[in-house]
């Protein structure tokens, strides 16, 4: 019974961490083709929406390697993944208080990796799995993406730059419906599967399913396709009250760079089931279609922000979800650790989101 | 020695790295391929339209299927790439 209650406050942890994954990553999918005027600010939240939640249902890859090769599902519980939820939304929370950079993909990660060391020690973590499908890939895929999107402007100034503007700028925008649409599909597709990942861990832990193998059921599916549809949804409308003051200053050619970039190397590592940081591949597009125009352009602090968050958020994250293990591991094997612990987490967020509402700093975004 | 190769022998067999390059070698490929469909696209229907306005029929043509073929290419490329993406 205890373990049911543990189960049903993981699933809800969860779906709260992917739905805060929406919401805060909304202005990173929408905002090229809304300061580009491709598209309205409602259209371009809507179809945002959408896709983010048909993306959840195109591969389960991602869902696998965060499932079968970040930790030994049958030597963990249901407390341990809980505590893993707690430390990632945790550190999430404390970045975003600070205006640290972050990710929440690698704070995920971090968290349940800490906890589980803290719960059945270093045994437990696949240490090959995370440095070959989480460290190495997390790396690459923004140089990736910053690559693709200088390679892609520069053929795209080549091809169109003697045309005259109008043309060449109605069609960019035209092309940055679908660039920016496979954004959205390419974000719900490798996000949203890194919570189906988590509760999917969770139900083997607590022996719904079995460890051999590996099936996300159809449930599982559709409510994290929903949670990071709703949050991309309700973010959006925040996004859209702000983005007057946010504006990103790019052509419509160099819109559709970046979306195509980071859309091309999202979409082929969840293929390959790499869990990357959406935000950090969408931020190393947009440097490189800028970079591809006028070094000079680049915003290198945000390329440290990136440098920053890889050295960071893992670890930070990891020792956040030991010691919430640790004090759930206080009040025995039972319920009680994961109620109390979420009521003190509920009670630290609020605390936090209304001290930070009252002095009006901007929410920061990597 | 490839450079997939390379990858393989730095760190042992802890990290998969055809698999890494399939996957940086993909993106760059569609990446760069969805974008030179979609220049040439509108290259070719911003051509064929100022060559209707000087009177160059032939042109005009010429422009035009460079810019269906490419849209076509570009439209391929997306479907082709969910596809794959569906397939797993």
């Amino acid at each position: 019974m205890d373990g049911d209650v543990v189960l049903v406050i993981v699933v809800a942890t969860a779906l709260v961490f992917d739905f805060t994954n929406g919401f805060h990553d909304t202005a990173n999918v929408v905002a090229t083709s809304i300061s580009t005027h491709a598209l309205s600010p409602r259209v371009a939240v809507g179809m945002a929406a959408l896709l983010n939640f048909a993306g959840a249902f195109i591969s389960i890859q991602v869902a696998a390697t965060i499932a079968s090769d970040v930790v030994d599902a049958g030597a963990i519980t249901p407390t341990v993944i809980f505590a893993g939820l707690v430390g990632a939304i945790s550190w999430n929370l404390i970045t975003w208080y600070f205006g640290l950079p972050s990710s929440s993909s690698h704070a995920l990660i971090g968290g349940v990796v800490g906890a589980v060391i803290a719960a059945v020690g270093t045994a437990a973590v696949d240490g090959e799995g995370i440095l070959g499908k989480v460290l190495i890939p997390a790396v690459l895929a923004p140089i990736v993406a910053f690559v693709i999107g200088a390679l892609a402007i520069i053929l795209a100034y080549r091809i169109c730059g003697r045309l005259r503007p109008g043309p060449v700028t109605r069609g960019f925008r035209l092309g940055q419906v679908v660039s920016g649409g496979l954004l959205a599909l390419a974000h719900g597709t490798n996000d949203a599967q890194k919570t189906m990942g988590v509760i999917t861990l969770a139900l083997i832990a607590n022996g719904n399913l079995p460890d051999t193998g590996f099936d996300v059921p159809t449930w599982v599916i559709v409510s994290s396709a929903s949670a990071i549809a709703l949050g991309t949804y309700t973010g959006g409308w925040r996004i859209i009250r702000t983005m007057g003051t946010r504006i990103i200053k790019m052509d419509s050619a160099q819109g559709f760079s970046a979306q195509g970039a980071g859309a091309a190397v999202i979409l082929a590592s969840s293929h390959f089931g790499y869990p990357l940081s959406t935000t950090q591949v969408i931020a190393g597009g947009v440097m490189g279609a800028g970079a591809g125009k006028r070094v000079s352009a680049v915003r290198w602090g945000v390329a440290g922000n990136i440098v920053a968050a890889w050295f960071l958020t893992l670890p930070a994250a990891a020792a956040i979800g030991a010691v919430c293990y640790g004090f759930t591991s206080i009040f025995g094997d039972g319920a009680a650790g994961p109620v109390i612990l979420s009521g003190l987490a509920i009670l630290l967020g609020l605390t936090l989101f209304a001290q930070r509402i009252r002095r009006g700093q901007p929410v920061p975004t990597v | 020695m490839s450079v997939a190769g390379l990858i393989s022998v730095a760190p042992a067999t802890l990290v998969d790295g055809e698999a890494l390059l399939d996957t940086a070698v993909a993106s760059v490929v569609a990446g760069l391929f969805v974008t030179l469909t979609a220049s040439l696209a509108i290259y070719g229907f911003a051509t064929a339209a100022e060559m209707r306005r000087l009177d160059r029929g032939l042109a005009a043509v010429g422009a035009g299927a460079l810019a269906l073929v490419s849209t076509l290419a570009f439209a391929g490329a997306i479907v082709l790439g969910l596809a794959v993406m569906i397939d797993g």
